[in-house]
């Protein structure tokens, strides 16, 4: 059984046909790019299988680990085990980073039959988990996302995946806004974890983010639906060549 | 004029007054109490008062003898304590040195009387009322050059079903002193009339928190009349929680250069409460700043106001104003009025105001519950970050914490009802 799967997605936004009929499949232990222009759908993809309001599916199925989440609100599809990094992390004036992370935890942690950590233990793990995402503590005392640069935002967002030990991850754009260097950590930070229980999908425009989180898979999103799948080297193709031959081929 | 006859909260007032001489300042002042304001005055249309005249409510005599409720919050503070409207010394601490409060008499009095009646507030129900009906005008001054360590807590406490209490204080700081006042509002009355007359001398420096807490069925008409001098700090945030109707009207008057003036409020409504901070802002002179940041969380079928009115006078160059009011509903019967008004004189000021009223922040909302988080808990966490800001922002940190608790047991109850 796959650990995510998408059955024959189709979605309507404004009355505008969005995902067409998108079907994939990704078992655990993989990591999948899912790559396209502008205006594919990418990023409603993400926010469909987060389950963000108004973007629920007009037919298709989706499963976590054998289990619909259609039926699921974000944060029961979360706590669940699906975690989505965000293009643009939302700012959050007057929440504390580390009552925020803790919050995210513990809801997890009890969803999960675990006991809940209490406030020393807990800022002990965000410690550690942020050192090695080079997220200050100070950066964790102030409210969420406000006045972070773009890299310490994707770096606070993948720090919340470090923390959450989701199932499955979608990473949305998160190389964009990035310099080289806070790519190279951001993307230190998503191999740490991975491994053979979870699986991370990497939404992107460009090849660059996948020279450092190298994929399983790569398919290719146009108009709503994968026109192609291959493997790290069709990443290179588009590199070399754009979406443009790729769109046509199909 | 002639007062509506019919109106009995006026006729008891104006019989209450009768045992006073013709020149006094409480004669004065009921002379000019002749009738409710209309909803037709632009100040009053959003907060209406026509039921006070329907209501069978005469003026408190005080019992002195009364014991109280309300306990203090805070280890150390120097306790002032009103009850009925009236000083009670015997329950109050001893002040601190440099610190003094007195009754002041008859002459005393009507200068007060005449401050208030020279200002905006000389129409303001609670003025010809409170000086017509106080028990007393109660003065605390600081000395020049003292700083009060430590806290002032005012407690007001009180009243009665039908009875009217009013509170009247005026409080004087010298030139380089300094304090902080926390005023909490507990009366059970009807009808709660605080006057209030502040004077900043030079360099002077006051903080002022005020909670209101009335009972759910009392009108509280809070007046306060402030003048700052040259180089003055006034500092103020409300938290508006209880009563049926509490409206809290402050006029500030910047009368000399270089002093800094907030006036910060917070208002948490549920059920059918009425509540309304109402402020005047008087830049008579140049290089004074202004700030003002007002919020409001309504559930249930509440109404919440702010009206602000910042006057930049010809002369008031380089002055720097700014204003903005942020309400949350949380419920479709909730209503938010926010009634910004700038009247600018000079041309070399910085002016800005905003005013927004909405739902909670979808996309907010939207991230926290990606990340697990129940949505009614989301949804309180937002709620009670929209408040911290400005308790972080406008409270000295000593005693953030009292106010983030009296906010809290007002949000909950909000919160319990409509998430």
């Amino acid at each position: 059984m796959s650990l995510l799967e998408i059955k024959n997605a189709k979605l309507k936004l404004n009355d505008k046909d969005i995902l067409k009929g998108l079907s994939l499949s990704v078992n655990k232990g993989e990591v999948h790019a899912i790559m396209g222009p502008n205006g594919s759908g990418k990023s409603t993809l993400s926010y469909m299988l987060a389950g963000r309001g108004g973007y629920d599916l007009e037919s298709g199925e989706i499963l976590l680990d054998g289990q619909s989440l259609l039926e699921m609100e974000a944060d029961e599809r979360a706590r669940s085990g699906l975690f989505l990094a965000f293009q643009y992390p939302v700012e959050l004036p007057g929440v504390g980073g580390m009552s925020f992370l803790r919050e995210a935890v513990n809801s997890r942690r009890k969803f999960l039959g675990k006991e809940e950590l209490d406030h020393l233990a807990f800022v002990k793990e965000a410690r550690k988990v942020a050192s090695k995402m080079f997220v200050k503590d100070e950066m964790l005392k102030r409210a969420v996302n406000v006045g972070f640069s773009g890299g310490e935002k994707k770096r606070f967002e993948i720090l919340q995946m470090a923390m959450l030990k989701p199932k499955i991850s979608i990473l949305d754009e998160t190389d964009s806004g990035l310099d080289v260097d806070a790519l190279k950590i951001v993307s230190d930070g998503v191999n740490a974890e991975r491994n053979d229980d979870n699986a991370i999908v990497v939404i992107t425009h460009y090849q660059r983010l996948l020279d450092y989180i190298v994929p399983d898979f790569v398919h290719i999103l146009s108009d709503g639906n994968i026109i192609k799948t291959g493997g790290p080297e069709l990443a290179l193709e588009v590199e070399k060549n754009g979406y443009a031959g790729l769109i046509n081929a199909a | 004029m002639l007062h509506n006859a019919k109106d009995k909260y006026i006729t008891s007032v104006k019989d209450y007054v009768s045992q006073f001489e013709e020149n006094s300042f409480r004669k004065l002042a009921s002379n000019d109490f002749n009738s409710w304001p209309s909803p037709r005055e632009e100040t009053w249309r959003l907060s209406r008062l026509g039921v006070l005249s329907r209501k069978e409510i005469t003026p408190i005599i005080p019992n002195s003898k009364k014991k109280v409720s309300s306990v203090s919050k805070f280890t150390g503070s120097t306790i002032i304590r009103f009850v009925d409207g009236a000083l009670r010394e015997d329950l109050s601490s001893k002040l601190p040195p440099g610190s003094s409060l007195d009754i002041l008499g008859e002459e005393d009095s009507l200068t007060c009387f005449h401050k208030f009646k020279d200002s905006n507030l000389k129409d303001h129900p609670s003025t010809n009322v409170s000086f017509s009906c106080t028990p007393s005008i109660v003065k605390l001054t600081i000395e020049k050059n003292i700083s009060i360590g430590g806290f002032f807590e005012i407690i007001y406490e009180g009243g009665d079903e039908n009875l009217s209490v009013h509170p009247a204080l005026y409080i004087e700081l010298k030139d380089n002193s300094s304090i902080t006042i926390i005023e909490r509002f507990n009366h059970l009355s009807s009808l709660i009339m605080p006057l209030q007359l502040v004077e900043l001398k030079q360099n002077a420096s006051m903080n002022s928190l005020k909670i209101f807490n009335d009972n759910q069925q009392s009108y509280n008409l809070s007046a306060n009349c402030t003048f700052l001098s040259d180089k003055s700090n006034y500092n103020s945030f409300s938290l508006i929680k209880g009563g049926l109707f509490t409206r809290s009207e402050t006029h500030a008057y910047l009368k000399g250069e270089n002093c800094s003036l907030n006036l910060n409020g917070v208002y948490l409504s549920s059920k059918n409460q009425h509540h309304d901070l109402t402020t005047a802002i008087y830049h008579d002179v140049p290089n004074c700043t202004s700030k003002q940041i007002v919020r409001g969380v309504l559930g249930g079928k509440s109404t919440g106001v702010f009206q602000g009115k910042v006057r930049v006078a010809p002369d008031a160059q380089k002055t720097d104003g700014q204003q903005m009011s942020r309400a949350i509903l949380l419920s479709e019967n909730a209503i938010a009025n926010a009634k910004p008004e700038l009247e600018i004189y000079a041309d070399d000021v910085i002016c800005a105001h905003g005013a927004t009223v909405g739902e909670i922040d979808d996309e907010q909302l939207f991230y926290l519950k990606s990340r697990g988080i129940l949505e009614k808990k989301a949804k309180q966490i937002l709620i009670t970050a929209f408040l911290n800001d400005i308790i972080n922002e406008s409270v000295e940190e000593s005693v953030q914490n009292f106010v983030f608790e009296e906010a809290e047991l007002a949000l909950s109850e909000i919160i319990s009802k409509e998430i």
